[in-house]
């Protein structure tokens, strides 16, 4: 694709600015089964998303044939979506600004196929042999994807970066009488030779062991601590809150909350693409404004909202560098990018002896449909384990839990101190509150 | 789409391994969505989408292979890649195709690329329109209009050559209702594998008012209730609980592997006697409907459970294999960036003999989930989730006032048991189901049913 071409060609079709994105991104994936590699993966696809304004209205359009030949249809296509939006507010086409750039921490190492399948080998192994009730070893699987992403506009913005990560996965099933549980664990491995097997297979088999024996909670109101993972899961299904566009559109709860108190004295939310703590890290977002770190709740009061070059238009306000497309196919949406609330001082374990007797929920199933995001109600199935005296007792499965997520982060008791970067994007620490409803028996 | 003398090469290549099979899975889609924000066009989205995916297999090793450079250079050094991993050989059969033809059954009258952006935006506003005109609480309006054209070709070691052109349509449109600082939404989301002709029995006014009129019942809904009671769950979307409670653990993905707690159930009994139930790819223009699954045999139906007994499983190609059983063509993919595997079409529970006002008899205290929304299950332990988007409380026989905020949570082993009276008003409701091979179009469906006793998460405890 001769980029500079197709930019010339539509601007004299009439389109006042036009950009080029462009991804290239390979995975290769081995998965264990049973004594055996089970399958290979591996993969090149080279995405374009091409945007521009014609009409003073941005239009946006995807494809995976980027043959010369297809300048005329897709310009010409271009042209006609830009007659029929109405919208009046645009995304804006981007001019090269100044930014500082921070680099990656990450040392990663690609292991060659035979250390791989060794690895593999050893922790099915290993989860087999961790303890009589273990009856299968799942999901074992080692992932690494690489992405390049290339911005060219013709304002003369030219932006190149690439990412990669890499991560082994397994999970394990425990059964006790006709009860079976599971669990799922993945950690990010940057090199595979220094890889503590023996913690990850642990920490694996443990969660599965740990859910035997469960019983379900008589419904009632309890104090509950989501546990980290939980509460990032809750959390992270909830970032649209602080989305400009979502504000800008009246669908957000919090649409005429800022500057007020929105949660408990004791949150404070934060979003950094640069932090370096973090799996990935983005100097510029997908429209190739330079990111920054923003507070976006600060001691309970929502501070800032998250915004691309379309939703800060809406809003008269300016980008906040957190314009991202999903992938190359989806337009530029508005969306964190390492957003995490800032940990507490005490652990798990200590929460757990100030709360004395509730429940810790530690998995959460649903949430793509169990919440409600206009009122921020949600009932979702989860799992955990009851405390008793400050210490874990036994464990709880099959119940739901149900509250409104603006009124329960108004109700926080404490913050762990447990926050840590693994493969996600946005991270909490483990979160104490006063109450939530239990429903089970 | 590759000429035939083409993947004959390329197959021919491919066996050139330890393979004992392989397959080439071509994909050229052009997807179009429309959005609309209180009846202005706010975006309008087309992608095309065109790649590749090779597989080879060794026994029940697969190894695949995916991109969208389709140059023979590229194409090779995929088939290199997998030759390596799964062992490289000097020799092979040479692959001959045979193109094999047969009839649309999805036939498509008013093709959405034919019509223009003005027409298509006119059914959103129509949508938008009734919405609004459907009570001054409605605050907002939003909707989207997805088209889709994908065209796939398959071809394999076998000597099959098979295509299929699979068109489908959906309109989504979401209302919010507002009295004081009460907001709350409501939503209808009609599909089929058809072009615009769709809209004509299924009109975009209908959508915008069913919208309106879920927001509204959910003003003046209150806390639902928690606790295990029976529950009434309605036709259409309501066949979700099938499809998670029991449907994806029949899916030979957890079965193959002594994933689900359906495993060796076959010929016994797993379902209350009044419970039978298909997933059938062949109805025609329905939304989870193809003339061919991802491997490129012909779509079938499938008899899952007869009268309480489980009689099939859903088994592609690799898992067959794995259960040493015969397939069932029940193989779907997302697109060329996913290996197939066993999947859902239309699936749903058949009809019973009771009728409505049955299932409500003798119910002291119940809910009625008359609309549902999404959920999920772990086959594994059986243990599945839904959501409830349109409650009402059952009390002493009788539908008394509406409720919001709950969900349902079960085992499967014990739900489809505890199914006692089915109606006779079979429905089916469109959704889109993500797995392991990414996210397809299925239906889901049943007859109103009454479940004897489940868990109800809600809010207000009593």
């Amino acid at each position: 694709m001769n980029k500079q071409r197709w930019i010339d060609y539509a601007l004299q079709e009439g389109f006042e600015d036009f950009e080029i994105y462009q991804s290239l991104s390979g995975e290769k994936t081995v998965t264990w089964f049973d004594g055996q590699m089970d399958t290979f993966v591996t993969s090149r696809v080279l995405g374009t998303a091409l945007r521009g304004t014609y009409l003073g209205k941005m239009v946006n359009l995807a494809t995976e044939d980027t043959s010369d030949e297809q300048i005329e249809v897709l310009v010409s296509q271009m042209k006609e979506q830009a007659k029929t939006i109405q919208a009046e507010e645009t995304a804006v086409i981007s001019a090269p600004a100044e930014c500082e750039e921070v680099q990656s921490q990450k040392h990663w190492v690609e292991p060659d196929n035979v250390l791989i399948q060794k690895t593999l080998k050893a922790v099915e192994e290993k989860i087999m042999a961790a303890d009589e009730r273990i009856i299968q070893a799942s999901h074992l699987q080692w992932v690494e994807e690489t992405g390049s992403r290339e911005i060219v506009n013709s304002k003369g913005l030219h932006i190149h970066d690439e990412s990669r990560v890499q991560a082994i996965v397994a999970g394990a099933a425990a059964a006790s009488g006709e009860e079976v549980k599971n669990s799922f664990g993945i950690e990010v491995v940057e090199n595979l030779e220094d890889f503590d097997l023996d913690a990850f297979v642990k920490k694996t088999t443990d969660e599965a062991l740990n859910k035997l024996d469960s019983v379900q909670l008589t419904s009632g109101t309890y104090p509950v601590i989501f546990e980290k993972g939980a509460m990032t899961s809750l959390f992270s299904a909830l970032t649209g809150l602080y989305s400009g566009d979502l504000i800008g559109k009246g669908i957000s709860p919090l649409r005429d909350k800022l500057n007020t108190k929105i949660f408990s004295d004791l949150i404070t939310v934060v979003d950094d693409p640069r932090n370096t703590d973090a799996v990935s890290l983005a100097n510029y977002d997908d429209e190739g404004t330079p990111t920054k770190r923003k507070v976006l709740v600060d001691h309970g009061v929502f501070t800032t909202i998250l915004h691309n070059t379309r939703s800060a238009a809406r809003m008269n306000a300016e980008t906040s560098g957190n314009g991202f497309r999903s992938s190359y196919t989806s337009p530029i949406g508005v969306s964190p990018f390492n957003c995490y609330i800032e940990p507490g001082e005490k652990s798990l374990d200590e929460l757990c002896a100030d709360m004395k007797d509730g429940f810790v929920i530690t998995d959460l199933a649903g949430l793509h449909a169990g919440i409600d995001f206009v009122t921020t109600n949600f009932s979702l199935q989860c799992s955990g384990y009851w405390v008793k005296d400050g210490k874990r007792d036994h464990s709880v499965s099959l119940v739901t839990v149900a509250a409104n997520f603006l009124e329960m982060m108004s109700n926080v008791t404490a913050v762990g101190s447990d926050l840590e970067w693994k493969q996600h994007s946005v991270v909490t620490p483990s979160i104490a509150f006063k109450g939530c409803a239990i429903s089970g028996k | 789409m590759l000429e035939k003398k083409q993947l004959e090469k390329y197959l021919s290549a491919c066996m050139r391994s330890e393979a004992d099979f392989a397959e080439i899975f071509e994909q050229s889609e052009k997807d179009e969505t429309i959005s609309m924000l209180n009846g202005k066009v706010e975006d309008v989205n087309r992608i095309t989408i065109s790649g590749i995916g090779i597989r080879l297999y060794k026994g029940v090793q697969s190894v695949y292979a995916y991109g969208n450079e389709t140059d023979e250079e590229s194409v090779m050094k995929l088939i290199d890649d997998l030759r390596t991993a799964l062992g490289a050989k000097e020799e092979g059969p040479e692959v001959s195709l045979q193109r094999v033809e047969y009839e649309n059954r999805h036939p498509v009258k008013i093709d959405f690329e034919q019509a223009s952006l003005e027409e298509k935006a006119d059914l959103l506003k129509r949508a938008n329109d009734a919405a609004f005109a459907a009570d001054e609480r409605i605050v907002k309006v939003t909707g989207s209009l997805l088209n889709v054209r994908q065209l796939v070709q398959i071809s394999n070691s076998e000597g099959r050559l098979i295509s299929d052109t699979r068109v489908r349509t959906r309109l989504m449109v979401e209302a919010l209702a507002q009295e004081g600082d009460n907001v709350q939404s409501g939503s209808d989301r009609p599909g089929a594998g058809m072009g615009l002709e769709f809209y004509e029995q299924r009109k975009p006014e209908d959508s915008g008012r069913e919208a309106a009129r879920e927001a509204l019942v959910n003003l003046s809904a209150r806390d639902c209730p928690s606790g295990q009671m029976p529950v009434v769950i309605d036709n259409a979307f309501g066949g979700v609980i099938f499809h998670e409670a029991c449907g994806h653990s029949l899916e030979a993905t957890s079965v193959a592997k002594n994933m689900s707690v359906f495993c060796g159930k076959l010929g016994q009994q797993i379902a209350n006697p009044c419970v039978s139930a298909v997933d059938d790819g062949t109805i025609p223009n329905a939304w989870g409907s193809e003339n061919i699954d991802d491997e490129g045999n012909f779509q079938k139906r499938r008899v899952l459970i007869k009268d309480g007994i489980l009689t099939s499983y859903m088994i592609d190609r690799l898992n067959a294999r794995r259960m040493n059983m015969e397939g069932t063509n029940s193989s779907r993919r997302q697109s060329y960036q996913y290996e197939p595997t066993s999947r859902m079409t239309n699936t749903f529970i058949l009809e019973g003999n009771s009728t409505f006002d049955e299932l409500f008899e003798g119910i002291e205290k119940g809910l009625y989930a008359k609309k549902m929304g999404g959920g999920s299950v772990n086959p594994q332990t059986g243990e599945f989730n839904f959501a409830v988007n349109e409650g009402y409380m059952i009390e002493n026989g009788k539908i008394t006032y509406p409720v919001r905020g709950a969900s349902l949570i079960g085992n499967g082993r014990d739900i489809l048991m505890n199914i006692d009276r089915i109606c006779d008003n079979l429905t089916t409701g469109q959704g889109n189901c993500g797995s392991l091979s990414g996210s397809i179009p299925t239906d889901v469906g049943q007859p109103s049913l009454r479940v004897t006793s489940i868990t109800v998460g809600g809010t207000a405890n009593e």
